[in-house]
């Protein structure tokens, strides 16, 4: 068998091991590492590779983001906030039709500012928002969909373990992501808002209602939430003003919720202890799916697979947005029996380079150079440049000519077809990342297997869980709109890091 | 028995959070000095990064002693209960083993940073005390793996289940 061949053969054997409950990353470490033997004719390659690639791997000054977002979120958790910004949300939006939801969806959105992980998002927030929405009358379906995609908010809204692990795998920019990621994860939330009033115009008998809260304590609600706008602002804002790394910025999250949670009494040496375990338990999950995915990998790119496909893809002449659509189909369909992270870590280095070989459009030379002579002209004609060159330069503008050297040299920019296309891969790289992360969120609220449906159904076995799926496909469709507006509109996503 | 391998796996947990922390701490003290113009503490990220890798080393038994690896559970859950104890019990073994071989190269490759004498860039540590404290987590990890999959493989041969998956 030719090395190519072994590559696409890995996929079958991979998929079926996953299908049989074989722990994802085991699976895809063992393939890589009998790939690697079949690929390179014996161990030494293999053997001498795991001498270092364990350490190395685990090392990983970026990776080291991730335990401790997720100490960070359990920290949240202990903080009592969720229970601060349920509060705030309800006093503004509870005595709505569907509000108490609404408020629900508010405040996941608010702890998802604080929370990179959705699972713990929709634990948090379920524990509180649950027995509310049960109070005011809302049906229990309703209320743990509600919930169930108010947690996929954790991850759509920076910080986000996911996104790390997507710029990681993809070499981007963690802060531009979580830009990237900020405006879709407030589409998001406004999506669920709206799903949720159509849900109670179809259905209204079964949300509740609620009387109004007066402005003294809507406000006093509010300002209490204070301290989660702090850590936001100091850990996304720091991060993006360029104060800290994001490792540096997941530190300072990490102290930050856990003096909140100091304060406020949540965090005691058992609790810490609580907290410890949880976020082994993830972390050692997560990093061997890293694990095995680093060494699947770099089986693959032994074998040529990922580049061969892409060269392939390119050869058909798909047009790019139907490349990107089957794509996202596929995240969709794997999405119902996969997790998210495991999906990232399994696909990305096989889809991202065909991403990066299709040319979406998103920045344009000409566009770019137009931008570039406005700017550099708007405060009149920089001294010692002829007339005659300005005339040129606007009269090429005009026209749609790609400007000379020498026109740029003149009034000082630069910008080339190289620059262009680099700009161009990283946008399309941030965009299809963004995408990539909404596509397999879903995956947690879609049936059968969400996670997300089934940790908040857990929490009230009195509700029927075909009654959450049934509720549940109001949010799926709502993303799902979501992504076709995203796709159709780059700039969304984009303009922030433009 | 089973108390014990949980109360190790728990304790390196605590071990491994415990490192987080104080990395954590350090890093918020050193961004704090950097700030102020005190400087930063001099190869902050270097210890960020060995203790990072101690720490997740720490943790692979807790996630091992409570099946907590990532699976896709929704076809297999359809098997006869024998087969699927039978699968797991293969699983678990496979996974021992392999703990078994990332705990072996892993030690070998401590010794060749301790023969080559290779030092970290800033502090100028031996690298092979950040491979070795990452090694004994490993180590730790595959004793936990081979007894998990004693566990399985006596549930398989038994045919009933003696430790529940998930948290205790």
């Amino acid at each position: 068998m030719s090395d190519l061949a072994i590559g696409i053969a890995s996929f079958p054997v991979l998929l079926a091991l996953i299908f049989l409950r074989v722990p994802i990353g085991l699976a895809m470490f063992v393939v890589g590492l009998v790939g690697v033997n079949l690929v390179t004719d014996g161990w030494t390659v293999a053997l001498g590779r795991l001498k270092t690639e364990t350490y190395t791997t685990f090392s990983n000054y970026s990776l080291s983001i991730v335990p401790m977002f997720l100490l960070m979120g359990h920290f949240a958790t202990l903080g009592g906030m969720s229970t601060a910004l349920f509060k705030a949300a309800e006093g503004w939006l509870g005595h709505r039709k569907g509000g108490v939801a609404m408020a629900s969806i508010g405040a996941c959105a608010g702890f998802g500012a604080i929370c990179g992980s959705s699972l713990a998002t929709a634990a948090t927030m379920g524990r509180v928002a649950l027995p509310e929405l049960r109070r005011y009358g809302y049906a229990g379906g309703f209320s743990q969909a509600t919930l169930a995609a108010g947690g996929t908010l954790g991850i759509l809204i920076p910080p986000s373990v996911v996104l790390v692990i997507y710029a990681i795998l993809t070499e981007q920019n963690i802060a531009k992501l979580f830009l990237a990621a900020f405006v879709p994860g407030i589409l998001a939330a406004l999506g669920y808002v709206i799903a949720i009033s159509i849900y109670v115009r179809f259905y209204p008998d079964r949300a509740g209602t609620r009387p109004r809260v007066p402005y003294a304590e809507r406000l006093r609600a509010l300002v209490a939430v204070w301290p989660v706008l702090l850590v936001f602002l100091l850990v996304v804002g720091g991060i993006y003003a360029g104060w800290f790394t994001p490792t540096e910025g997941a530190a300072v999250g990490a102290l930050g919720t856990g003096l909140i949670a100091l304060f406020n009494g949540g965090l005691t040496g058992k609790t810490l202890i609580e907290s410890f375990h949880v976020t082994a338990r993830s972390t050692a999950m997560i990093f061997f799916i890293v694990l095995g995915a680093a060494f699947y990998n770099g089986f693959l790119a032994l074998t040529q697979v990922p580049s061969e496909l892409a060269d392939w893809v390119v050869a058909q002449g798909f047009t790019p947005l139907m490349v990107l659509a089957l794509i996202l189909v596929f995240y969709l369909l794997l999405g119902c029996v996969m997790d998210s992270l495991s999906m990232i870590l399994l696909t990305i280095p096989i889809f991202f380079p065909v991403i990066s070989a299709l040319d979406f459009g998103l920045v344009n030379l000409l566009d770019m150079q137009a931008a570039a002579v406005a700017e550099a002209l708007q405060n009149g004609i920089p001294e010692g440049v002829a007339p005659e060159m300005i005339a040129s330069i606007r009269e090429a503008v005009a026209n749609g000519v790609e400007l000379t050297r020498e026109q740029m040299r003149a009034i000082d920019i630069n910008v080339s077809q190289g620059r262009v296309n680099r700009i161009a891969a990283e946008q399309t790289a941030i965009w299809f990342g963004i995408l990539v992360l909404i596509v397999v969120e879903v995956g947690l609220i879609t049936p059968p297997v969400g996670m997300n449906l089934f940790i908040i159904n857990a929490m009230d076995r009195t509700t029927k869980m075909i009654e959450t799926y049934k509720a549940v496909l109001f949010f799926v469709a709502s993303d799902i709109i979501r992504v076709v507006i995203l796709v159709a509109f780059p700039a969304i996503t984009l303009f922030l890091i433009r | 028995m089973h108390t014990a391998m949980l109360r190790l796996a728990q304790g390196m947990a605590v071990l491994g959070g415990t490192v987080l922390s104080l990395l954590i701490l350090m890093t918020c003290v050193s961004i704090v000095g950097r700030e102020i113009g005190l400087g930063p503490i001099p190869g902050d990220f270097e210890m960020v990064e060995a203790g990072v890798a101690f720490a997740i080393f720490a943790f692979i038994p807790l996630c091992q002693i409570t099946s907590g690896h990532a699976t896709v559970d929704i076809f297999a859950n359809r098997f006869p209960p024998g087969l699927s104890r039978i699968m797991r019990a293969v699983t678990e073994l496979v996974f021992a083993l392999v703990l078994i071989l990332i705990a072996w190269r892993l030690g070998s490759g401590t010794l060749s940073k301790l023969n080559v004498g290779e030092t970290s860039f800033i502090l100028q540590f031996p690298v092979w005390w950040a491979f070795g404290a990452s090694f004994a987590g490993s180590v730790i990890a595959a004793f936990v793996g081979v007894y998990m999959a004693g566990v399985r493989i006596a549930e398989a041969a038994q045919g009933r289940p003696l430790i529940p998956e998930g948290e205790p």
